[in-house]
Protein backbone atom coordinates (compact mmCIF):
# COMPACT_ATOMS: atom_id res chain seq x y z
CA UNK A 1 0.00 0.00 0.00
CA UNK A 2 1.12 3.55 -0.89
CA UNK A 3 0.19 6.72 0.71
CA UNK A 4 0.65 10.34 -0.39
CA UNK A 5 0.98 13.20 1.92
CA UNK A 6 0.55 16.36 0.88
CA UNK A 7 0.70 19.71 2.71
CA UNK A 8 -2.68 21.99 2.58
CA UNK A 9 -1.91 25.32 0.85
CA UNK A 10 1.75 24.63 1.57
CA UNK A 11 3.09 28.11 1.02
CA UNK A 12 -0.28 29.70 3.13
CA UNK A 13 0.48 27.49 5.75
CA UNK A 14 3.98 28.00 6.35
CA UNK A 15 2.88 32.05 6.40
CA UNK A 16 0.50 30.89 8.89
CA UNK A 17 2.21 28.82 11.27
CA UNK A 18 4.49 32.31 12.43
CA UNK A 19 1.14 34.53 11.82
CA UNK A 20 -1.80 32.64 13.79
CA UNK A 21 -3.97 36.07 13.21
CA UNK A 22 -4.19 34.83 9.34
CA UNK A 23 -5.92 31.77 10.45
CA UNK A 24 -9.66 31.63 8.69
CA UNK A 25 -8.64 34.68 6.68
CA UNK A 26 -7.96 35.27 3.04
CA UNK A 27 -4.24 34.73 2.08
CA UNK A 28 -2.52 34.42 -1.30
CA UNK A 29 1.56 34.13 -1.89
CA UNK A 30 2.62 35.41 -5.01
CA UNK A 31 4.80 33.99 -6.94
CA UNK A 32 8.81 35.57 -8.30
CA UNK A 33 8.78 39.09 -8.49
CA UNK A 34 5.13 39.46 -7.32
CA UNK A 35 3.43 38.35 -10.99
CA UNK A 36 1.12 36.57 -9.74
CA UNK A 37 -0.87 34.40 -7.50
CA UNK A 38 0.74 30.66 -6.06
CA UNK A 39 -0.89 29.98 -3.41
CA UNK A 40 -4.46 30.68 -1.87
CA UNK A 41 -6.13 30.36 1.41
CA UNK A 42 -9.37 28.26 1.29
CA UNK A 43 -10.97 31.75 1.90
CA UNK A 44 -9.06 33.62 -0.97
CA UNK A 45 -9.97 30.99 -2.98
CA UNK A 46 -14.02 31.25 -2.55
CA UNK A 47 -13.08 35.19 -3.12
CA UNK A 48 -12.89 33.89 -6.67
CA UNK A 49 -8.88 33.91 -6.76
CA UNK A 50 -7.73 32.00 -9.06
CA UNK A 51 -3.99 29.41 -9.52
CA UNK A 52 -1.99 31.93 -11.37
CA UNK A 53 -4.27 35.09 -11.60
CA UNK A 54 -1.84 38.58 -12.30
CA UNK A 55 -1.80 40.46 -9.04
CA UNK A 56 -2.67 43.57 -11.05
CA UNK A 57 -6.03 41.48 -11.83
CA UNK A 58 -6.82 40.84 -8.46
CA UNK A 59 -5.91 44.19 -6.84
CA UNK A 60 -9.43 45.14 -6.34
CA UNK A 61 -10.32 41.35 -4.40
CA UNK A 62 -7.41 41.91 -2.27
CA UNK A 63 -8.12 45.65 -1.45
CA UNK A 64 -12.04 45.28 -0.60
CA UNK A 65 -11.92 41.97 1.41
CA UNK A 66 -8.72 42.65 2.94
CA UNK A 67 -6.51 40.27 1.68
CA UNK A 68 -3.00 38.97 3.56
CA UNK A 69 -0.46 39.05 0.57
CA UNK A 70 2.81 37.62 0.98
CA UNK A 71 6.14 37.24 -1.62
CA UNK A 72 7.44 34.16 -1.71
CA UNK A 73 9.48 33.02 1.03
CA UNK A 74 11.24 30.12 -0.39
CA UNK A 75 14.01 29.93 2.24
CA UNK A 76 10.77 29.33 4.84
CA UNK A 77 8.98 27.48 2.97
CA UNK A 78 12.41 24.92 1.70
CA UNK A 79 12.73 24.54 5.82
CA UNK A 80 9.16 23.73 6.43
CA UNK A 81 9.22 21.25 3.72
CA UNK A 82 12.43 19.42 5.37
CA UNK A 83 11.23 19.70 8.08
CA UNK A 84 7.83 18.07 6.88
CA UNK A 85 9.66 15.68 5.04
CA UNK A 86 11.77 14.17 7.62
CA UNK A 87 8.86 13.77 9.99
CA UNK A 88 7.01 11.59 7.01
CA UNK A 89 10.27 9.62 6.92
CA UNK A 90 10.02 8.35 9.96
CA UNK A 91 7.04 6.15 9.36
CA UNK A 92 8.71 4.32 6.34
CA UNK A 93 12.25 3.95 4.97
CA UNK A 94 10.70 4.14 1.61
CA UNK A 95 9.21 7.33 0.40
CA UNK A 96 9.76 9.57 -2.34
CA UNK A 97 9.75 13.09 -2.17
CA UNK A 98 7.74 14.27 -5.39
CA UNK A 99 7.30 17.92 -4.42
CA UNK A 100 8.21 20.70 -2.18
CA UNK A 101 4.99 19.94 -0.56
CA UNK A 102 4.08 16.35 -1.03
CA UNK A 103 5.83 12.54 -0.84
CA UNK A 104 4.27 9.28 -1.28
CA UNK A 105 5.25 6.59 1.45
CA UNK A 106 5.60 2.82 0.58
CA UNK A 107 4.56 0.64 3.38
CA UNK A 108 4.91 -2.50 1.29
CA UNK A 109 7.39 -3.80 2.96
CA UNK A 110 5.83 -2.71 6.60
CA UNK A 111 3.19 -4.67 9.02
CA UNK A 112 1.23 -1.72 9.61
CA UNK A 113 -2.60 -2.96 10.84
CA UNK A 114 -4.97 -0.45 10.51
CA UNK A 115 -3.59 1.78 7.53
CA UNK A 116 -6.87 4.06 8.42
CA UNK A 117 -5.46 4.92 12.04
CA UNK A 118 -1.74 4.97 10.39
CA UNK A 119 -2.79 7.43 8.07
CA UNK A 120 -4.45 9.43 11.13
CA UNK A 121 -1.07 9.73 12.99
CA UNK A 122 0.64 10.79 10.16
CA UNK A 123 -1.46 13.71 9.83
CA UNK A 124 -1.37 14.37 13.78
CA UNK A 125 2.48 14.19 13.77
CA UNK A 126 3.20 16.59 10.92
CA UNK A 127 0.59 19.03 12.45
CA UNK A 128 1.89 19.05 15.86
CA UNK A 129 5.31 19.16 15.19
CA UNK A 130 5.29 21.77 12.20
CA UNK A 131 1.30 23.89 12.40
CA UNK A 132 1.46 22.44 8.50
CA UNK A 133 -1.84 20.55 7.88
CA UNK A 134 -1.40 17.70 5.91
CA UNK A 135 -4.08 15.55 3.51
CA UNK A 136 -3.47 11.80 3.37
CA UNK A 137 -4.65 9.41 0.37
CA UNK A 138 -4.17 5.84 1.17
CA UNK A 139 -4.41 3.10 -1.49
CA UNK A 140 -2.54 -0.11 -3.81
CA UNK A 141 -0.94 1.97 -5.93
CA UNK A 142 0.63 5.61 -6.67
CA UNK A 143 -2.46 6.72 -8.80
CA UNK A 144 -5.13 5.40 -6.43
CA UNK A 145 -3.34 7.00 -3.46
CA UNK A 146 -3.20 10.67 -5.36
CA UNK A 147 -7.04 9.94 -5.76
CA UNK A 148 -8.00 8.95 -2.32
CA UNK A 149 -5.60 12.17 -1.21
CA UNK A 150 -8.15 14.13 -3.57
CA UNK A 151 -11.35 12.78 -2.14
CA UNK A 152 -10.45 13.27 1.28
CA UNK A 153 -9.68 16.78 0.22
CA UNK A 154 -13.39 17.15 -1.27
CA UNK A 155 -15.20 14.72 1.01
CA UNK A 156 -13.63 14.29 4.01
CA UNK A 157 -13.02 17.84 4.98
CA UNK A 158 -12.23 17.41 8.58
CA UNK A 159 -10.40 13.98 8.69
CA UNK A 160 -7.91 15.26 5.46
CA UNK A 161 -7.32 11.32 5.82
CA UNK A 162 -8.98 8.43 3.23
CA UNK A 163 -7.56 5.40 3.25
CA UNK A 164 -8.88 2.51 0.26
CA UNK A 165 -9.07 -0.20 2.32
CA UNK A 166 -11.01 -2.76 -0.47
CA UNK A 167 -12.74 -2.76 -3.86
CA UNK A 168 -15.70 -1.05 -2.72
CA UNK A 169 -13.83 1.65 -1.87
CA UNK A 170 -11.34 1.30 -4.78
CA UNK A 171 -14.78 1.91 -6.64
CA UNK A 172 -16.21 4.54 -4.83
CA UNK A 173 -13.05 7.41 -5.59
CA UNK A 174 -13.41 5.86 -9.50
CA UNK A 175 -16.85 6.71 -9.88
CA UNK A 176 -16.21 10.27 -8.06
CA UNK A 177 -12.92 11.07 -9.92
CA UNK A 178 -13.26 12.21 -13.16
CA UNK A 179 -11.10 11.77 -16.04
CA UNK A 180 -9.61 15.17 -16.01
CA UNK A 181 -8.70 14.58 -12.74
CA UNK A 182 -6.45 11.59 -13.17
CA UNK A 183 -3.21 11.94 -12.08
CA UNK A 184 -0.94 11.93 -15.53
CA UNK A 185 -4.09 12.68 -17.88
CA UNK A 186 -3.69 16.04 -19.64
CA UNK A 187 -5.79 18.27 -21.52
CA UNK A 188 -5.41 17.27 -24.37
CA UNK A 189 -6.50 13.54 -23.06
CA UNK A 190 -9.12 14.82 -21.17
CA UNK A 191 -10.91 16.11 -24.34
CA UNK A 192 -10.25 12.67 -26.31
CA UNK A 193 -11.57 10.29 -23.96
CA UNK A 194 -14.46 13.20 -22.78
CA UNK A 195 -15.83 12.57 -26.63
CA UNK A 196 -15.21 8.78 -26.59
CA UNK A 197 -17.55 8.18 -23.89
CA UNK A 198 -15.74 7.97 -20.96
CA UNK A 199 -16.51 10.44 -18.13
CA UNK A 200 -15.02 9.38 -14.62
CA UNK A 201 -11.99 6.91 -14.30
CA UNK A 202 -14.24 4.00 -13.35
CA UNK A 203 -15.24 4.22 -17.12
CA UNK A 204 -11.98 3.69 -17.96
CA UNK A 205 -11.24 1.35 -16.05
CA UNK A 206 -13.92 -1.11 -17.96
CA UNK A 207 -12.45 0.34 -21.00
CA UNK A 208 -10.89 -2.23 -23.81
CA UNK A 209 -7.10 -2.64 -23.12
CA UNK A 210 -6.63 -2.94 -27.06
CA UNK A 211 -8.42 0.42 -27.11
CA UNK A 212 -6.61 2.12 -24.66
CA UNK A 213 -3.12 0.59 -25.86
CA UNK A 214 -3.84 1.64 -29.14
CA UNK A 215 -5.22 5.26 -28.72
CA UNK A 216 -2.81 6.18 -25.35
CA UNK A 217 -0.16 3.66 -25.91
CA UNK A 218 1.72 1.21 -23.17
CA UNK A 219 1.67 4.75 -20.58
CA UNK A 220 -2.28 4.92 -20.91
CA UNK A 221 -2.23 1.15 -19.61
CA UNK A 222 -0.28 1.66 -17.17
CA UNK A 223 -2.37 3.97 -16.00
CA UNK A 224 -5.52 1.57 -16.29
CA UNK A 225 -3.63 -0.72 -14.68
CA UNK A 226 -2.46 1.12 -11.87
CA UNK A 227 -6.14 2.16 -11.50
CA UNK A 228 -7.35 -1.51 -10.74
CA UNK A 229 -4.71 -1.71 -8.02
CA UNK A 230 -1.56 -3.32 -9.75
CA UNK A 231 0.81 -0.86 -9.47
CA UNK A 232 3.12 0.03 -12.20
CA UNK A 233 4.68 3.32 -12.20
CA UNK A 234 8.36 3.32 -10.96
CA UNK A 235 9.33 3.89 -7.45
CA UNK A 236 12.18 6.85 -7.27
CA UNK A 237 13.87 6.70 -4.13
CA UNK A 238 16.36 9.24 -4.90
CA UNK A 239 16.18 12.12 -7.24
CA UNK A 240 18.02 11.38 -10.05
CA UNK A 241 21.48 13.38 -10.44
CA UNK A 242 20.94 17.34 -12.04
CA UNK A 243 22.04 17.43 -15.59
CA UNK A 244 21.67 20.91 -15.13
CA UNK A 245 21.96 23.74 -12.69
CA UNK A 246 19.81 26.76 -13.63
CA UNK A 247 19.81 30.16 -11.83
CA UNK A 248 18.06 32.67 -13.73
CA UNK A 249 15.63 35.22 -12.68
CA UNK A 250 13.16 37.80 -14.37
CA UNK A 251 14.34 41.79 -13.08
CA UNK A 252 12.35 43.68 -10.86
CA UNK A 253 12.38 46.79 -13.53
CA UNK A 254 13.53 46.51 -17.14
CA UNK A 255 17.15 47.13 -16.86
CA UNK A 256 19.72 48.68 -19.37
CA UNK A 257 22.64 49.68 -17.64
CA UNK A 258 25.26 47.22 -18.07
CA UNK A 259 27.03 47.36 -14.58
CA UNK A 260 23.92 46.33 -13.26
CA UNK A 261 23.29 43.45 -15.84
CA UNK A 262 27.06 42.49 -14.54
CA UNK A 263 26.21 42.65 -10.87
CA UNK A 264 22.97 40.44 -11.16
CA UNK A 265 24.46 38.14 -13.65
CA UNK A 266 27.62 37.21 -11.21
CA UNK A 267 24.79 36.57 -8.45
CA UNK A 268 23.30 34.14 -10.84
CA UNK A 269 26.72 32.98 -11.10
CA UNK A 270 28.24 32.47 -7.48
CA UNK A 271 24.71 31.29 -6.74
CA UNK A 272 25.11 28.22 -9.24
CA UNK A 273 28.27 27.64 -8.19
CA UNK A 274 26.89 27.76 -4.60
CA UNK A 275 24.69 24.64 -5.92
CA UNK A 276 27.40 23.14 -7.82
CA UNK A 277 29.88 22.82 -4.57
CA UNK A 278 26.54 21.79 -2.30
CA UNK A 279 26.45 18.53 -4.21
CA UNK A 280 29.99 18.14 -4.27
CA UNK A 281 30.45 18.41 -8.08
CA UNK A 282 31.90 20.30 -11.07
CA UNK A 283 30.40 21.63 -14.18
CA UNK A 284 32.01 21.80 -17.62
CA UNK A 285 29.97 23.85 -19.71
CA UNK A 286 28.42 26.75 -19.32
CA UNK A 287 24.88 28.56 -20.69
CA UNK A 288 24.65 32.59 -20.63
CA UNK A 289 21.33 33.91 -21.51
CA UNK A 290 19.78 38.09 -21.77
CA UNK A 291 16.19 38.59 -22.94
CA UNK A 292 13.35 41.67 -23.25
CA UNK A 293 10.26 41.40 -22.50
CA UNK A 294 8.22 40.28 -25.58
CA UNK A 295 5.00 41.05 -24.08
CA UNK A 296 6.06 44.67 -24.45
CA UNK A 297 5.81 44.92 -28.01
CA UNK A 298 6.49 48.59 -27.95
CA UNK A 299 10.15 47.84 -27.30
CA UNK A 300 12.88 46.51 -29.52
CA UNK A 301 13.22 42.47 -28.98
CA UNK A 302 16.23 40.94 -28.14
CA UNK A 303 17.36 37.71 -27.11
CA UNK A 304 21.06 36.23 -27.81
CA UNK A 305 22.86 33.27 -25.48
CA UNK A 306 26.06 31.72 -25.51
CA UNK A 307 27.75 28.59 -24.64
CA UNK A 308 31.05 28.62 -22.80
CA UNK A 309 33.29 25.25 -22.49
CA UNK A 310 35.27 25.55 -19.32
CA UNK A 311 38.71 24.21 -19.91
CA UNK A 312 38.64 22.04 -16.83
CA UNK A 313 34.75 21.38 -15.01
CA UNK A 314 34.84 23.02 -11.74
CA UNK A 315 32.47 24.77 -9.42
CA UNK A 316 34.40 28.23 -7.75
CA UNK A 317 32.65 31.01 -8.04
CA UNK A 318 35.54 33.36 -8.91
CA UNK A 319 36.23 31.20 -12.27
CA UNK A 320 32.29 30.62 -13.09
CA UNK A 321 31.45 34.16 -12.54
CA UNK A 322 34.70 34.88 -14.63
CA UNK A 323 33.01 32.85 -17.24
CA UNK A 324 29.93 34.64 -17.36
CA UNK A 325 31.15 38.31 -17.41
CA UNK A 326 33.39 37.24 -20.61
CA UNK A 327 29.79 35.83 -21.74
CA UNK A 328 27.84 38.86 -21.19
CA UNK A 329 30.81 40.83 -23.01
CA UNK A 330 29.92 38.40 -25.65
CA UNK A 331 26.17 38.77 -25.84
CA UNK A 332 25.46 42.36 -24.37
CA UNK A 333 23.99 44.65 -26.92
CA UNK A 334 23.40 48.82 -26.06
CA UNK A 335 20.04 50.11 -26.44
CA UNK A 336 17.53 47.55 -25.16
CA UNK A 337 15.57 47.16 -22.31
CA UNK A 338 16.06 44.15 -20.24
CA UNK A 339 13.72 41.90 -18.37
CA UNK A 340 15.78 38.72 -17.48
CA UNK A 341 19.16 36.87 -17.69
CA UNK A 342 20.29 33.38 -16.80
CA UNK A 343 23.41 31.14 -16.15
CA UNK A 344 22.83 27.56 -16.78
CA UNK A 345 25.52 25.14 -16.24
CA UNK A 346 25.93 21.65 -17.80
CA UNK A 347 27.65 18.15 -17.92
CA UNK A 348 27.83 17.99 -13.98
CA UNK A 349 30.25 15.81 -13.01
CA UNK A 350 31.01 14.52 -9.29
CA UNK A 351 34.03 16.93 -7.96
CA UNK A 352 36.21 13.84 -7.36
CA UNK A 353 36.33 12.66 -11.04
CA UNK A 354 37.85 16.05 -12.61
CA UNK A 355 39.88 15.41 -15.95
CA UNK A 356 42.82 18.03 -15.69
CA UNK A 357 44.34 19.81 -17.95
CA UNK A 358 48.11 19.97 -19.36
CA UNK A 359 47.82 23.61 -19.47
CA UNK A 360 46.42 24.19 -16.58
CA UNK A 361 47.65 27.54 -14.93
CA UNK A 362 44.38 27.87 -12.28
CA UNK A 363 45.97 26.87 -8.54
CA UNK A 364 43.10 24.57 -8.09
CA UNK A 365 44.19 23.96 -4.54
CA UNK A 366 43.80 27.05 -3.54
CA UNK A 367 40.60 28.11 -5.49
CA UNK A 368 39.11 25.25 -3.34
CA UNK A 369 40.42 26.20 0.41
CA UNK A 370 39.88 29.98 -0.78
CA UNK A 371 35.66 28.74 -1.87
CA UNK A 372 35.54 26.47 1.35
CA UNK A 373 36.58 29.17 3.66
CA UNK A 374 33.99 31.47 2.46
CA UNK A 375 31.23 28.73 2.33
CA UNK A 376 32.16 28.76 5.84
CA UNK A 377 31.95 32.12 6.74
CA UNK A 378 28.60 32.42 4.74
CA UNK A 379 27.01 30.04 6.78
CA UNK A 380 27.87 31.66 9.72
CA UNK A 381 27.56 34.95 9.17
CA UNK A 382 24.73 35.00 6.20
CA UNK A 383 24.28 34.68 2.96
CA UNK A 384 26.73 36.54 1.12
CA UNK A 385 28.52 38.04 3.29
CA UNK A 386 31.43 37.45 1.86
CA UNK A 387 31.43 38.01 -1.66
CA UNK A 388 33.17 39.09 -4.58
CA UNK A 389 33.05 42.48 -5.94
CA UNK A 390 31.45 42.59 -9.28
CA UNK A 391 28.07 41.14 -7.06
CA UNK A 392 27.89 44.58 -5.99
CA UNK A 393 25.70 45.96 -3.04
CA UNK A 394 23.15 47.77 -4.92
CA UNK A 395 20.67 44.87 -6.34
CA UNK A 396 19.44 47.85 -8.66
CA UNK A 397 18.19 44.47 -10.75
CA UNK A 398 16.48 42.50 -7.82
CA UNK A 399 13.24 41.22 -8.06
CA UNK A 400 10.29 42.48 -6.38
CA UNK A 401 9.72 40.98 -2.61
CA UNK A 402 7.70 43.33 -1.20
CA UNK A 403 5.49 41.74 0.85
CA UNK A 404 7.99 39.23 1.56
CA UNK A 405 8.13 37.95 5.29
CA UNK A 406 10.89 36.81 7.63
CA UNK A 407 13.01 34.05 7.41
CA UNK A 408 11.73 32.87 10.98
CA UNK A 409 13.45 28.95 11.00
CA UNK A 410 17.00 29.96 9.22
CA UNK A 411 18.53 33.06 10.33
CA UNK A 412 19.05 33.77 13.84
CA UNK A 413 18.49 38.06 13.25
CA UNK A 414 14.56 37.36 11.93
CA UNK A 415 13.49 35.26 14.93
CA UNK A 416 9.70 35.11 15.55
CA UNK A 417 9.61 37.85 18.28
CA UNK A 418 6.70 37.95 20.72
CA UNK A 419 5.99 40.46 23.44
CA UNK A 420 5.36 39.20 26.84
CA UNK B 1 33.59 24.32 12.40
CA UNK B 2 33.01 26.93 14.99
CA UNK B 3 35.04 26.78 18.28
CA UNK B 4 33.98 28.96 20.94
CA UNK B 5 35.66 28.79 24.48
CA UNK B 6 33.70 29.90 27.47
CA UNK B 7 35.88 31.82 30.27
CA UNK B 8 35.11 34.40 32.98
CA UNK B 9 37.82 37.23 33.06
CA UNK B 10 37.44 38.80 36.33
CA UNK B 11 38.22 35.47 38.07
CA UNK B 12 42.22 35.20 38.10
CA UNK B 13 43.32 33.54 41.59
CA UNK B 14 44.00 30.42 41.65
CA UNK B 15 40.98 29.29 43.56
CA UNK B 16 38.95 30.47 41.11
CA UNK B 17 40.50 28.85 38.64
CA UNK B 18 39.94 25.85 40.26
CA UNK B 19 36.36 26.22 40.61
CA UNK B 20 36.06 27.41 37.03
CA UNK B 21 34.97 24.88 34.25
CA UNK B 22 36.02 25.69 30.78
CA UNK B 23 34.36 23.43 28.33
CA UNK B 24 34.97 24.17 24.42
CA UNK B 25 31.57 23.75 22.92
CA UNK B 26 31.71 22.55 19.43
CA UNK B 27 29.45 23.45 16.40
CA UNK B 28 29.77 20.80 14.23
CA UNK B 29 31.60 17.29 14.75
CA UNK B 30 35.29 18.89 15.21
CA UNK B 31 38.21 17.90 13.16
CA UNK B 32 40.33 17.18 16.61
CA UNK B 33 41.17 13.11 15.72
CA UNK B 34 42.39 13.86 12.04
CA UNK B 35 45.17 16.50 13.88
CA UNK B 36 46.41 13.17 15.72
CA UNK B 37 46.27 11.18 12.69
CA UNK B 38 47.76 13.25 10.56
CA UNK B 39 51.24 13.86 12.28
CA UNK B 40 53.56 11.60 9.74
CA UNK B 41 56.22 12.00 12.38
CA UNK B 42 57.12 13.06 15.86
CA UNK B 43 56.09 11.77 19.37
CA UNK B 44 52.39 10.27 19.10
CA UNK B 45 49.67 12.09 21.43
CA UNK B 46 49.47 9.91 24.38
CA UNK B 47 45.59 11.63 24.17
CA UNK B 48 45.26 9.91 21.53
CA UNK B 49 43.28 6.85 22.60
CA UNK B 50 41.34 8.97 24.72
CA UNK B 51 39.83 11.57 22.66
CA UNK B 52 36.19 12.01 22.79
CA UNK B 53 33.79 14.39 21.26
CA UNK B 54 33.28 17.96 22.20
CA UNK B 55 30.33 18.82 23.88
CA UNK B 56 27.45 19.65 21.08
CA UNK B 57 25.29 22.66 22.28
CA UNK B 58 22.43 21.00 19.23
CA UNK B 59 22.61 18.06 20.51
CA UNK B 60 21.91 19.26 24.00
CA UNK B 61 19.36 21.58 23.61
CA UNK B 62 17.85 20.39 21.01
CA UNK B 63 15.88 16.81 21.01
CA UNK B 64 13.53 16.80 18.08
CA UNK B 65 15.16 19.36 15.30
CA UNK B 66 11.99 19.01 12.98
CA UNK B 67 9.89 20.47 15.40
CA UNK B 68 12.16 23.13 17.08
CA UNK B 69 11.79 26.85 16.92
CA UNK B 70 14.17 29.36 18.15
CA UNK B 71 11.62 32.49 19.17
CA UNK B 72 12.64 36.10 20.87
CA UNK B 73 11.09 37.39 23.53
CA UNK B 74 10.72 40.91 24.69
CA UNK B 75 9.09 42.29 28.34
CA UNK B 76 9.32 41.06 31.61
CA UNK B 77 6.54 39.25 32.39
CA UNK B 78 8.36 35.72 33.09
CA UNK B 79 10.91 37.38 34.73
CA UNK B 80 11.13 34.93 37.77
CA UNK B 81 10.78 31.88 35.45
CA UNK B 82 14.26 33.02 34.41
CA UNK B 83 13.53 34.76 31.23
CA UNK B 84 15.05 37.70 30.66
CA UNK B 85 13.18 40.99 29.39
CA UNK B 86 15.42 39.46 26.38
CA UNK B 87 15.97 36.11 25.79
CA UNK B 88 16.08 33.69 23.36
CA UNK B 89 13.76 30.40 24.09
CA UNK B 90 13.86 26.93 22.14
CA UNK B 91 10.60 25.76 21.61
CA UNK B 92 9.82 22.28 21.00
CA UNK B 93 6.46 21.63 19.40
CA UNK B 94 6.35 17.63 19.58
CA UNK B 95 5.83 18.02 23.36
CA UNK B 96 2.37 17.88 24.80
CA UNK B 97 1.92 20.65 27.11
CA UNK B 98 1.07 19.14 30.41
CA UNK B 99 0.09 21.82 33.45
CA UNK B 100 3.29 23.82 34.95
CA UNK B 101 5.02 24.03 31.67
CA UNK B 102 5.75 26.92 30.16
CA UNK B 103 4.45 27.54 26.62
CA UNK B 104 3.76 29.75 23.47
CA UNK B 105 0.40 29.72 23.50
CA UNK B 106 -1.59 31.98 20.36
CA UNK B 107 -4.88 33.49 22.10
CA UNK B 108 -6.67 34.92 20.27
CA UNK B 109 -4.44 35.56 17.44
CA UNK B 110 -1.91 36.69 19.65
CA UNK B 111 1.32 35.24 20.60
CA UNK B 112 2.16 35.13 24.44
CA UNK B 113 4.78 33.13 26.45
CA UNK B 114 3.19 31.61 29.86
CA UNK B 115 3.45 29.06 32.41
CA UNK B 116 0.08 26.78 31.81
CA UNK B 117 -1.79 26.10 34.71
CA UNK B 118 -4.33 23.18 34.10
CA UNK B 119 -6.80 23.48 37.46
CA UNK B 120 -10.02 22.71 38.58
CA UNK B 121 -10.97 25.61 37.52
CA UNK B 122 -10.16 26.10 34.16
CA UNK B 123 -7.20 26.43 32.15
CA UNK B 124 -4.86 29.37 33.30
CA UNK B 125 -1.84 31.12 31.47
CA UNK B 126 -0.18 32.47 34.70
CA UNK B 127 3.02 35.44 34.28
CA UNK B 128 6.15 34.71 36.70
CA UNK B 129 6.44 38.60 37.87
CA UNK B 130 3.72 39.84 40.51
CA UNK B 131 3.43 42.52 38.30
CA UNK B 132 0.99 40.66 36.05
CA UNK B 133 -2.40 38.88 36.52
CA UNK B 134 -2.79 35.61 35.61
CA UNK B 135 -5.30 35.41 32.49
CA UNK B 136 -8.32 32.31 32.88
CA UNK B 137 -8.98 31.08 29.22
CA UNK B 138 -12.57 31.02 28.92
CA UNK B 139 -14.28 28.96 26.27
CA UNK B 140 -14.97 32.08 23.83
CA UNK B 141 -11.06 32.63 23.78
CA UNK B 142 -9.54 31.19 20.51
CA UNK B 143 -6.78 29.49 22.41
CA UNK B 144 -3.90 27.08 21.34
CA UNK B 145 -0.58 25.76 22.96
CA UNK B 146 2.00 26.61 19.87
CA UNK B 147 4.83 25.09 21.86
CA UNK B 148 6.63 24.07 24.98
CA UNK B 149 9.79 26.06 26.02
CA UNK B 150 12.30 23.16 26.87
CA UNK B 151 15.12 25.72 27.18
CA UNK B 152 16.27 29.32 27.75
CA UNK B 153 18.81 31.16 26.39
CA UNK B 154 20.02 34.19 27.95
CA UNK B 155 22.74 36.51 27.48
CA UNK B 156 24.10 37.96 31.29
CA UNK B 157 24.05 41.49 29.77
CA UNK B 158 20.28 41.17 29.68
CA UNK B 159 19.64 40.31 33.04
Amino acid sequence: MFALVDCNNFYVSCERVFNPKLEGKPVIVLSNNDGCAIARSEEAKALGIDMGMPTFMIEEIIREHNVAVFSSNYTLYGDMSDRVMKILAGFTPNIEFYSIDEAFLDFTELKYDDLHQLGVKIRRAVTQQTGIPVTVGIAPTKTLAKMANRYAKNKKKDLRVHCLKDQQDINEVLQFTKVGDIWGIGRQYEKFLLKNGYKSAADLVKANDEWIRKNMSVVGQRMVNELCGIPCIKWEDEPPAKKAICTSRSFGHLVTNKDHLKEAISNYANNVALKLRSQHSCAKQMHVFLQTNPFRTEDKQYFRSVDIELPVATNSSNEIIQYAMKGLDIIYSTGYKFLKAGVIVMEIIPEDQIQKGLFDTVDRERNKIVMNTMDKVNKVFGRDVVRFAVQGYEKKWKLKAAYISRRYTTNIYELLTIKI
Amino acid sequence: MLKVCFFAKNISNEEGLNRLKIYHIAKTTPAKVLIFHSIPAGFPSPAADYIEDRIDLNELLIKTPSATFFVKVEGDSMIDAFIPPKGLLVVDRFINAATGDIVVAVLNGEFTVKRLLKTQAGIFLSPANPKYKPIKVTEEMDFQVWGVVTKIISDPKDM
